[in-house]
């Protein structure tokens, strides 16, 4: 297929997989700052900045952190791209260059998805009413991928739309889990009735609490989390569940350029695959991310390189 | 709902002059009475939020918050009686196989400007010539596979070509979303009503892309200015429906007079590029260039026939309003046939006679550039203030060359939906004629129609809407 429109799927599907993340994340960060007390309100406020790297452009354009602006800032502000409008808007866009290659159903859902948040944006939004953008926000993303999944040909613009939506999801746990998993490490050294929620906070944020509860019931412990998201192949956002997406794909694609970005991914889910929370403990979960974030960040480049870099 | 009667001296696809109800618009008409005005109401609306869903939308630029506009679709269809449209279907075919027969000539051996038909000045100095394709040999000679006529229907009930369309004609996508909308929208009036199909449209149009190479499986694609363009929904929307890639300038490239596009398993042959891009812009080394459109050493290739460009390069020649009067002639000439379909009458400024004709009766014609589109520049005589009557007056005077003047005709009309009710509007119509193995047409097209009460321009950036177009196929409706 063609290299460009490859990589307007692939980047149609990160934005969109991102916008889902971005609004999980907010919808735990503002429910959380409204247990916290007063004091660890601005730490819960911050975690969607320092996901998404965004802390110094918040603050130049707003001396406090409170629900509103941080709703404001994330949600729709147009002036950057990490909020959750440009990223649908930014979708769109690319949607628009591969008009020609995506179903009608995928189109529609990514249309109407820009539309209608159009709409929520001149409505306005408020701390109190937030979190059924952030629903809208699920939703939209789910149908997108139903549409995807339901109605496009089994064909490299699929396999591509797809590596988008898994090197995404990938990035996005690693990142949530490095600075969630901090948060509720430390509550759980000091228990009180507040670190369960922060223990939750982590669980909810990754859409992997239910599943927790199946596996683990309530000991709350936190190496678990860190094998249920990393090891656990069950579990649709774990990082070995996005590398075998992301392996199998490549898999997938045909012609003989991918060989580098295959080569990476392997080695990669290799390690996840035959990984053990042992090995997890020994290095550090905050090191043990970072060295993926890397990993992941580097295939990412390497897929753009082999398959859309003319 | 209630239906207001057309007016007198115009020629309504649904009332004849006796206000009677023409025979195959009958069940229309019913349909029409028996809907309230509260269900066509909501199913207007209905129709608006999807074709905004849809994204059949034109393109506004740069603008990220407000909504792309849309081309107002009419629910009242226009219909076309099975009798009128095959001999539209056959005045189509000859009138198409003229002007391909034309343009090869041209480029070739100038037999009807020997003849004296047409004047070598007429030919070779205009714009829209290209030298460079001089003798240069074509699969099946052919250089319009895609061609849209313009007809309009005159009081006297027959139809007229007001103009042929032979180098990106669009609209075809209208067609084909018109009639998904209706067929969403009122699935019931086709059970009473025999309406052709249009859906096979895109694999005609895949067949004849197919068949304007000589290679056993061509790659084709679809060539688009890109994503700001007007019409890129429709370039986008027939690529994915014959599958195959919609590329711009930028994904091509030209190695050794061979045309490849950039794909993700490396360099891909390209074969026959549809291409919705002009003549000046598909080459920077060849045409404009600061085009960014285009891709350089596409002419060169083009040349050496290791591509295949449809519409040819210079076809804008043979739908020149100045080449148009001819048309008729190349129909005698080159097929020894006469003509089915009408042309409208047509002074040539050029002409001395005929500029002194103009000049004396500008307040009843119509002038027209002779080489504008859109309904930009022209002159409604009848309509027209004193000033603009002067201005063109001086205009026809510095430049008579550049205008030709025709009979303001009276465009038929057609019930349509406006904030009264439902009133008589005038319409216009596009088929789309296919040039491949053979010559296909599918039974309909696009009709615009003029929204504005009186108005007699149908364009769509003047506030033209569209209607869907539905060709019956037999005149025997049941009641």
């Amino acid at each position: 297929m063609l290299s460009r429109a490859a990589s307007s799927l692939f980047w149609m599907a990160r934005y969109l997989e991102r916008a889902e993340s971005l609004a999980r994340l907010l919808d735990v960060s503002l429910t959380m700052a409204l247990i916290d007390v007063p004091e660890d309100r601005e730490e819960q406020l911050s975690v969607p900045l320092l996901v998404t790297g965004t802390v110094d452009a918040f603050y130049q354009q707003h001396d406090t952190i409170t629900p509103q602006h941080l709703i404001d800032f994330l949600l729709f502000d147009e002036s950057h791209n990490s909020s959750v409008f440009s990223m649908f808007r930014n979708a769109r866009d690319n949607a628009l260059h591969v008009r020609g290659n995506l179903s009608a159903d995928v189109w529609e859902s990514i249309n109407t998805a820009w539309i209608e948040i159009r709409e929520l944006r001149r409505e306005g939004v408020y701390e109190n009413s937030a979190s059924s953008v952030f629903d809208w926000t699920r939703e939209r993303s789910h149908t997108f991928r139903g549409a995807a999944y339901g109605t496009m040909l089994r064909t490299d613009a699929f396999h591509f739309l797809r590596l988008g939506t898994f090197v995404e999801r990938a990035d996005a746990t690693a990142r949530v889990l490095n600075i969630r998993h901090r948060l509720a490490a430390e509550a759980m050294a000091h228990p009180t009735a507040r670190s369960f929620f922060e223990w939750t906070a982590l669980l909810h944020s990754l859409a992997a609490f239910e599943a927790y509860q199946n596996l683990y019931g309530h000991n709350l412990e936190p190496l678990n989390a860190a094998e249920l998201l990393v090891l656990n192949a069950d579990i649709p956002r774990s990082l070995h569940a996005c590398l075998q997406e992301i392996a199998g794909l490549l898999d997938q694609i045909d012609g003989d350029h991918g060989r580098r970005s295959k080569r990476m991914a392997s080695s990669l889910y290799a390690n996840l695959r035959f990984g053990d929370r042992e090995y997890i403990a020994e290095t550090g979960l905050h090191e043990y991310l970072e060295d993926f974030l890397g990993r992941i960040q580097r295939i990412a480049e390497q897929i753009q390189t082999d398959y859309m870099g003319w | 709902m209630k239906i207001e009667r057309p007016g007198k001296g115009i020629y309504d696809e649904v009332f004849d002059e006796t206000h009677q109800v023409r025979p195959a618009s009958r069940a229309l008409e019913r349909w029409l009475l028996e809907s309230d005005d509260q269900l066509i109401a909501d199913k207007r609306r209905e129709a608006d939020v999807l074709f905004q869903r849809l994204g059949i939308t034109f393109n506004v630029y740069g603008d990220s918050d407000g909504a792309d506009r849309l081309i107002p679709f009419d629910l009242i269809p226009r219909i076309i009686s099975a009798s009128d449209w095959h001999r539209l279907q056959a005045g189509l075919r000859q009138r198409v196989q003229a002007l391909n027969r034309f343009l090869h000539d041209i480029y070739h051996d100038y037999d009807i400007v020997r003849a004296g038909i047409i004047s070598a000045e007429q030919v070779f100095a205009n714009d829209q010539y290209q030298p460079g394709m001089q003798n240069l040999k074509l699969p099946r000679n052919l250089y319009c596979h895609i061609a849209g006529i313009d007809l309009i229907r005159h009081s006297d009930g027959d139809f007229y070509v007001l103009e042929d369309n032979l180098r990106c004609p669009s609209g075809v996508s209208y067609m084909l979303e018109n009639r998904r909308m209706m067929m969403r929208l009122f699935p019931h009036l086709f059970a009473k009503m025999p309406v052709l199909p249009v859906d096979q449209y895109p694999v005609l149009l895949g067949e004849t892309l197919r068949a304007a190479s000589l290679k056993p499986d061509p790659t084709v694609v679809v060539l688009t200015p890109g994503r700001f363009n007007s019409a890129y929904f429709e370039h986008a929307f027939l690529a994915r429906q014959m599958g195959v890639e919609l590329v711009e300038g930028a994904d091509l490239f030209v190695v050794n007079n061979t045309v490849y596009m950039k794909t993700t398993a490396g360099p891909q042959q390209v074969d026959v590029i549809y291409r919705r891009v002009d003549d000046g812009f598909l080459d920077p080394l060849a045409g404009n260039p600061d085009s960014m459109l285009g891709v350089p050493g596409l002419y060169a290739a083009y040349r050496t026939g290791q591509v295949v460009l449809a519409n040819a390069m210079g076809t804008g020649v043979a739908d020149d309003k100045s080449i148009y009067p001819y048309v008729p002639d190349m129909i005698r000439f080159y097929l020894g046939e006469e003509p089915l379909l009408k042309n409208v009458p047509t002074w040539q400024c050029r002409k001395k006679d005929d500029l002194g004709y103009v000049l004396d009766n500008l307040d009843k014609l119509v002038v027209k550039e002779a080489q504008g589109a859109g309904g930009y520049g022209m002159l409604i005589g009848p309509k027209a203030s004193r000033e603009e009557i002067a201005r063109f007056r001086t205009l026809l005077r510095d430049h008579p060359e550049d205008y030709i003047a025709q009979p303001t005709l009276s465009l038929s009309t057609c019930p349509t939906l406006v904030e009264e009710g439902v009133a008589p509007r005038h319409l216009d119509l596009r088929p789309f004629v296919l040039s491949g193995k053979k010559i296909q047409i599918v039974p309909g097209g696009l009709t615009r129609v003029a929204l504005r009460k009186g108005s007699l321009v149908v364009n769509s950036s003047q506030g033209g809407g569209t209607k869907d177009t539905w060709v019956l196929e037999s005149d025997s409706v049941e009641d």
